[in-house]
């Protein structure tokens, strides 16, 4: 019962909280932004000047993007959010509230797993939601996946939630002050878009960005929902033509659906096998910072 | 136990402070705002002190004399790298849980939620003592109308007055039903009115028969609200008792500074 108290609470404070809850959607707002006012161009002529010379139907083309827009989004968003819904825990600890918990019966791994929970309740149901609606979106636009697709995507969500919510978990677990959330939000709202290839596909950037931002885990998460929003249009425009599945492998390395690992292409299963077992150490490490409280506690400094 | 035996009026010993020490590291900003060298702090050197059931046991002292750090010991918030204490006969170390069900840990620095309603608050805090549901809304019931708080009870904590809101504080701190209450500066910060609030909130928990133990360093608090006091200078009790022992005809404050020219020379 108290677990399930606390996780309604710090699920509540995400929503009454607008200023929480609409900087946790600043990113994908930059998104869709960039898309709308030129990255959606810029991607359907990439599209275009690999297939030059070939007629290939608007709507194929839309959806393509679109599915680009939409597992760019879903990718950014899984951890952006995860990061400001754990604001409320570094919110918690500033305020002191933290140690009205900590007074209290409530054990304390009771108090770490009711913030992990509600943090990936909030980021899975924000990031539901924009499933949905990327569905439909695609469905007017131009809908190239299979059943299969769309089970897939939302297993990646599912993923990149975790790994969103275990990521932000451990780094928030360090933050104490406000100067530290608004950082640490500015940095995940503006850089991880790039480092996990939501902005631009990895690809296009230099070799050597490209080599050490596939060390990174998210980038294979990312690499996932690419390749199940777009490989079904992918697979269409290719299927007439000569060579095309040469086309198709060429078309899924060039937009990270596929990703490679110093010059070795990532099988799909390589992929989920890396994030989850990234998502199982981070909740291991996540659980070694939250067994020793005591520690940690003692560490301030009171003024009296 | 052996002081309980020899002074039976005062009742049933609820807190007992054994030796307790605490040391602190000190950051180098830290170093810079105190002006030393020194990396390590002893906010608490050996203290020891005993408080009787339905009693407001006093800790007085300045700041950086180490009562909140007593406190926050107390109610098991930080482990004491020496010395033990006992609520109600459990150990801080060996049994915080159990003295996290006996206790009620105050401040007078506001941290609720500001989004959320008194009644949901109560409620809520209820549910992380373990509280049941009948019990929480008849305390709730009883506690708002005592307080005034009934009126208020949906609306949101963020747009109450501060009086209100420190009201709601203690309410909340107090759901269980503690035996025994913990309050870190009571009326810091405060102004009049609300500290009224407060001061009276106390009495009446005293009244009720609850244990209190409070820190602070205004001495027109200690003379109005406690039965015993120990004076704290430098992490230790340098003086223990009613007041009249304390004081012994004098006021409690020129009593303080001679005791506190005493332990510290002229250092004023």
């Amino acid at each position: 019962m108290t677990l399930k108290d606390l996780i309604v609470r710090n699920c509540k404070l995400y929503f009454k909280d607008k200023g929480l809850f609409f900087s946790s959607l600043i990113a994908p707002i930059i998104l869709f932004f960039l898309f709308v006012a030129f990255l959606g161009g810029v991607y359907k002529d990439s599209l275009l000047s690999v297939f030059e010379g070939v007629e290939i139907e608007s709507r194929l083309v839309n959806g393509f993007a679109g599915g680009w827009l939409m597992s760019s989004l879903l990718a950014v968003s899984a951890v952006s959010i995860a990061f400001t819904a754990n604001c409320v825990m570094v919110q918690d600890k500033m305020t002191d509230r933290y140690a009205d918990f900590c007074v209290s019966p409530v054990k304390h791994y009771q108090l770490a797993l009711g913030y992990y929970i509600a943090t990936a309740l909030v980021t899975l149901l924000v990031c539901s939601v924009a499933l949905v609606v990327g569905y439909i979106y695609l469905a007017i636009v131009g809908w190239y996946l299979t059943f299969t697709d769309v089970v897939l995507t939302i297993l990646d969500t599912v993923l990149l939630v975790l790994f969103g919510t275990s990521l932000s978990s451990i780094v928030c677990k360090f933050l104490k002050s406000q100067g530290g959330i608004t950082a640490v939000e500015v940095i995940v709202s503006a850089a991880y878009g790039f480092l996990c290839g939501a902005y631009m596909p990895i690809a296009s950037l230099a070799d050597a960005i490209g080599k050490t931002l596939s060390f990174l885990p998210g980038t294979y998460g990312t690499s996932l929902l690419h390749e199940h929003f777009m490989g079904g249009a992918i697979d269409e425009i290719c299927s007439g033509l000569a060579g095309g599945d040469v086309y198709a492998q060429r078309t899924r390395e060039g937009f990270d659906c596929v990703i490679s690992f110093f010059d070795n292409a990532v099988p799909e299963w390589a992929c989920y096998l890396i994030i989850s077992i990234t998502v199982v150490l981070l909740i291991g490490l996540y659980i070694l910072l939250v067994a020793s409280p005591w520690k940690k506690r003692s560490k301030k400094v009171h003024s009296s | 136990m052996t002081e309980q035996a020899i002074f039976p009026e005062m009742g049933e010993e609820i807190v007992r402070a054994e030796g307790l020490r605490k040391t602190f590291t000190l950051s180098r900003k830290q170093q810079k705002i105190e002006k030393t060298g020194i990396t390590r702090k002893t906010a608490v050197d050996g203290l020891s002190f005993s408080a009787y059931r339905g009693q407001i046991y006093g800790l007085l002292g300045p700041n950086g004399a180490g009562k909140t750090t007593t406190l926050r010991i107390l109610s098991t918030l930080i482990r004491p790298d020496a010395g033990d204490a006992f609520v109600c006969g459990c150990s801080v170390l060996k049994e915080p849980q159990k003295v996290r069900d006996k206790i009620g840990f105050m401040t007078s620095e506001l941290k609720l939620d500001g989004f959320f309603t008194p009644d949901y608050l109560f409620r809520f805090f209820g549910e992380m003592h373990g509280v049941d549901k009948d019990t929480i809304e008849k305390r709730k019931t009883e506690l708002f109308s005592r307080f005034g708080i009934d009126k208020f009870a949906q609306v949101r904590v963020k747009d109450l007055s501060t009086g209100m809101k420190q009201k709601i504080s203690l309410v909340v701190s107090i759901v269980h039903d503690p035996d025994v209450i913990i309050f870190d500066e009571p009326t810091n910060g405060l102004d009049v009115l609300t500290a009224k609030v407060v001061t009276d909130f106390l009495a009446e928990l005293k009244n009720m028969g609850k244990s209190i133990i409070l820190s602070t360093h205004i001495f027109s608090l200690v003379e109005k609200l406690c039965d015993r006091v120990s004076i704290i200078i430098d992490g230790k009790s340098v003086a223990d008792g009613t007041l009249e022992d304390i004081c012994a005809g004098d006021t409690l404050e020129s009593k303080f500074f001679e005791i506190y020219k005493n332990v510290k020379g002229d250092e004023l």
